[in-house]
């Protein structure tokens, strides 16, 4: 499933969101880059319907996300947010069944179908072992790995993570990427990333988005646009462009 | 789930099963409890009528079962609306008195009883003013940076504006009438009459059982909310559900017993201590819990003295806060 940007306008009070015109093709990996303030987030909020957005300026395939109701977007679209804080600990399995509310009514309770769909989830994190555990006790890497299971449980076609190795160390930010990499390419997922670890977005991505100050300023494989003045122009710092091993490496 | 936990849940299931049986033998008069269970049966089997102290039936089914049920009911309902105002606030201190439905209720039941007469439902009344005060609260801490701080001073104002309006109903009272308003308002589960039963009875099963149906919703409602409407979740349509729902239930129990405080509150905590934060378990087992709790309260309240009752909210408070500040204290974890 592919999503269509079309003359989205966002509006906060200092701050304005406005792209004319961006495709995120279907079983790819996207990251979005920019600096801080630059709109990617609330690009993403928007997808996701977190905030409000107008008719005809969002498709998925033919349809209007304006018009889905929450339901039928939770069932195309997952989010996974940069953290979750709670006052209740719930065990990593209850927590990652959450994913299924879309499936469930109001109600009831989630079926045994339901619970094997969180654990296949769980599995395919590689965190099954920690399905009784309660979701603090994990280090930070492991909860993010839970928060995409619980997205996973979702069963959508897209699925949005905004800054999802933030605070991680390498190992835990390379085994991040890779997951997310095999979500696109083995489950066929639409993968959108906001990114600030710039050779991450280099090594892992179909498509790098540039965006500054609520517009986007370039996209496309990493191969074709990334050149040193656009970086610059991006960020406002000098930036050179490295070549070892047939790939880019970007030194500050 | 461990097996403790398993273990735990079934006492809890049994609980008020057995604070109910027992407490059918308690009062000014003893029954035994074989006396108890012939009472019970014998309108099914009349034979077992035979050899029963003549007053045995007339204060088992006629006194005790009515009171007993209302105990049952009412503990049940107000424990499940704790429970899930405080998943939806995403904030384990709330409950319905901090969020000012019970003051609400109070005042809107007690405006029905002393200026109407009765005239208009006392019912519908504390509903009405209920609904008015949890959404004052709700709408004036909306949209706040620290939510939890908000929520609590918000609630804690608006409780203290209905009390103040509740304190005005009572300057007007009559002196006869004064002292019914404020016999009922410290909570007690004494005879309010089939009439007001009738109406109040139906209400607390129906809100109860419709909250205990959404208890999974509970957990995904305790998410932000971000993550809710991500997860599929309707926020507006069904947080509006559990206040209505919990409201209802508060607003029904109170016109009838009046204010029991903290059972909304201690019991989801007590429950969470034993079985987990999982609302699946804690929802319909504060149920029962509650059930018991306000039962056994009920009979110190009917027990203790044998020429007056005592009101059953002040037991619920007395025995409540300290064996929740002994439980706060004992546990070394943190068991939400």
């Amino acid at each position: 499933m592919s999503i269509w940007v079309k003359d989205l306008r966002f509006d906060y009070r200092n701050f304005s969101l406005h792209i004319q015109n961006l495709r995120f093709e279907a079983a790819k990996l996207t990251s979005i880059v920019g600096p801080n303030g630059a709109g990617k987030t609330t690009l993403l909020k928007c997808l996701c319907a977190i905030l409000p957005i107008a008719r005809d300026s969002l498709f998925l395939d033919r349809r209007d996300i304006a018009l889905l109701s929450a339901e039928e977007r939770a069932r195309l679209i997952a989010y996974v947010p940069q953290e979750h804080s709670s006052a209740f600990n719930y065990a990593v399995q209850d927590f990652v069944l959450m994913g299924r509310a879309a499936y469930v009514s109001l109600f009831s309770t989630p079926s045994a179908a339901d619970v094997e769909i969180a654990l296949e989830a769980l599995e395919y994190v590689g965190l099954r072992r920690y399905a009784a555990r309660p979701y603090f006790e994990l280090s930070s890497g492991e909860r993010r790995l839970v928060l995409i299971a619980r997205a996973l449980a979702q069963k959508s076609d897209i699925l949005i993570l905004d800054e999802p190795t933030s605070f991680l160390d390498p190992k835990h930010e390379t085994e991040l990427m890779d997951l997310a990499r095999r979500l696109a390419v083995e489950k066929k997922k639409t993968v959108l990333v906001t990114l600030h670890n710039l050779d991450m977005a280099v090594k892992y991505s179909d498509v790098i988005v540039f965006m500054k100050k609520g517009g986007v300023v370039a996209g496309g494989s990493p191969d074709d646009i990334l050149t040193e003045p656009l970086l610059e122009s991006v960020y406002e710092i000098k930036m050179n462009i490295l070549r070892h091993d047939g790939r880019k490496f970007i030194v500050k | 789930m461990t097996k403790k936990q398993r273990a735990l849940g079934l006492l809890i299931v049994l609980f008020p099963f057995v604070a109910f049986f027992v407490s059918l033998s308690i009062g000014v008069v003893h029954i035994p409890l074989d006396g108890v269970l012939k009472s019970l049966l014998s309108p099914i089997f009349p034979s077992l009528k035979q050899g029963l102290p003549e007053n045995y039936l007339g204060i088992v089914l006629g006194v005790r079962l009515p009171r007993l049920l209302l105990a049952l009911l009412a503990g049940a309902g107000l424990s499940v609306s704790g429970a899930s105002l405080q998943a939806l606030s995403k904030n384990p201190l709330v409950n319905e008195y901090i969020l000012g439905i019970s003051s609400g209720a109070a005042f809107g039941a007690s405006l029905s009883i002393v200026i109407f007469r009765q005239s208009f439902p006392p019912q519908i009344s504390a509903f009405v003013f209920a609904v008015a005060a949890v959404m004052i609260v709700l709408l004036i801490s909306r949209n706040s940076d620290s939510p939890i701080v908000s929520l609590l001073l918000t609630g804690i104002i608006v409780s203290a504006f209905f009390s103040a309006l509740l304190s005005l109903v009572e300057f007007f009272a009559s002196p006869y009438a004064l002292q019914g308003l404020f016999y009922w308002l410290m909570g007690n589960l004494g005879w309010p009459g089939w009439g007001a039963l009738s109406i109040s009875l139906p209400l607390t099963a129906v809100g109860t059982a419709g909250l205990i149906l959404m208890r999974w919703r509970m957990n995904v409602l305790s998410m932000s909310d971000e993550e809710a409407r991500s997860l599929g979740v309707n926020i507006r349509r069904e947080k509006l559900m559990v206040i209505f729902l919990a409201t209802l239930v508060t607003a029904a129990v109170t016109s009838v017993a009046g204010i029991i405080g903290w059972v909304g509150l201690i019991v989801p905590h007590l429950v969470r201590m034993m079985v987990g934060v999982d609302n699946r378990r804690v929802v319909p087992l504060s149920a029962a819990m509650g059930a018991g709790y306000l039962i056994l309260a009920d009979d110190l309240a009917r027990g203790l003295a044998s020429s007056f009752e005592i009101p059953v909210g002040i037991f619920t408070s007395l025995i409540g806060i300290p064996f929740f500040i002994l439980l706060l204290r004992k546990s070394k974890r943190i068991w939400l």
